[in-house]
């Protein structure tokens, strides 16, 4: 018995010694941390809405005014030129071939996608994983949001058609329909 | 004469690569460029080397029924320190490492040391002996890293090599790549090994 709570006691001190030091290094870097993350995440809102200067999340009530339940939009960004709003940043879920993607697709107030990436996702590598690259996400570039866009197996003949990557249809499909729910969240956005 | 010896133990003689053959996953993992071995190898060492000084100075206090769960708490105190110390000032690094920092926990490197040599001998010894297998740790990650990413993308450190007309071997910084690449250099070094012997 005796012998329990002298290794119980010893543990217990190394321990609490640990965790003093952890709380102490977190106490130091935790601004710098939140910074990085910040800016990490700014500048992503900035590749796909290049015309923005400052960008803003939208206030709880009104996202959820718009999203109503629809659990596919995750977040909602709102991009500001001066005091002016150009445009938005709306991040959509999409299930994928292997989980669920995340898409943000930026679109200005004339309702013109302004760009697309892929954020996490699971996809195969060296296949559906290659929606992740230029040659593809460039596709939606400067599409409206006024038809749903659609995806062919053929080269894109139609100014709504994007081309899926062959051999990665399903993927390629859950980018596409990752844009069509942020183009239809951003209608929303202009009728409320 | 004998602390000498701890450093240069770990650099050839007895490099955890090549000779010991552990922590082989990280080394699997992470190696697809020499700039991401070069970040592992580093943070390994650091946390090798503060590990090994912390558990050598507890050897006495700590008695060996909970010597295993003490020097996993203080492993784990370490490698959570460096990630976050990381993420603040070399996030773009520690975004490449990913989920490979805080698995150096489990590096089985770094508690083979402390089991091995820490827990039994002095504090200066034992950051020797932590310095000298973290560099070897790291020299070899970056072989690994620099000679896959020289096949894989053509370039070494992010500078281009080979030139244009190369045409990629993609194979070399995918997982494939790293099984082929740590095979030949291990068969390299027994080639050296047994004819120096």
């Amino acid at each position: 018995m005796r012998e329990i709570l002298k290794l119980g006691g010893i543990l217990l001190l190394i321990c609490a010694v640990a965790a003093l030091a952890l709380a102490f290094t977190n106490e130091l870097t935790r601004d710098q941390i939140d910074y990085q993350r910040n800016l990490a995440s700014e500048k992503a809102r900035k590749n796909i809405l290049p015309d923005a200067e400052s960008f803003e999340a939208m206030d709880e009530d009104r996202l959820n005014e718009i999203v109503e339940g629809n659990n596919r939009v995750a977040e909602i960004y709102v991009g500001y030129k001066g005091d002016s709003i150009i445009g938005y940043t709306i991040k959509s879920l999409s299930p994928g071939y292997g989980g669920t993607l995340e898409v943000m697709t930026g679109i200005d107030i004339d309702g013109k996608i302004r760009g697309v990436r892929i954020g996490n996702h699971q996809e195969t590598p060296g296949l559906g994983a290659n929606v992740a690259l230029p040659f593809f996400y460039n596709q939606y570039e400067n599409k409206s949001v006024d038809t749903d866009l659609e995806v062919t197996k053929t080269d894109a003949t139609e100014d709504n058609q994007i081309q899926a990557i062959s051999g990665a249809t399903i993927t390629s499909d859950a980018v596409t329909s990752g844009v069509n729910i942020a183009s239809n969240t951003f209608k929303k956005i202009m009728d409320k | 004469m004998n602390l000498f010896k701890n450093l240069t133990n770990g650099l050839f003689k007895e490099n955890p690569i090549f000779f010991q053959l552990l922590g082989m996953c990280p080394t699997l993992a992470v190696t697809t460029s020499a700039i991401n071995g070069m970040g592992m190898g580093l943070a390994s060492t650091a946390v090798l080397v503060c590990s090994n000084a912390v558990i050598s100075l507890l050897r006495k206090v700590v008695p060996s029924k909970i010597r295993i769960p003490i020097f996993i708490v203080v492993i784990a105190t370490f490698v959570t320190i460096v990630g976050m110390t990381m993420e603040a000032y070399m996030s773009t690094l520690f975004n490449a490492l990913g989920l490979f920092i805080p698995l150096i926990v489990v590096n089985c490197l770094i508690l083979a040391r402390a089991e091995s040599y820490a827990s039994k001998n002095g504090v200066v010894g034992s950051l020797f002996d932590g310095i000298g297998m973290g560099i070897g740790f790291t020299w070899a990650l970056i072989v690994l890293g620099a000679v896959r990413e020289l096949f894989g993308t053509g370039s070494v450190f992010g500078i281009d090599i080979l030139g244009a007309s190369f045409e990629p071997a993609l194979i070399m910084i995918l997982p494939p790549g790293a099984f082929l690449a740590l095979g030949i250099l291990l068969a390299i070094n027994n080639v050296i090994k047994s004819k120096s012997a």
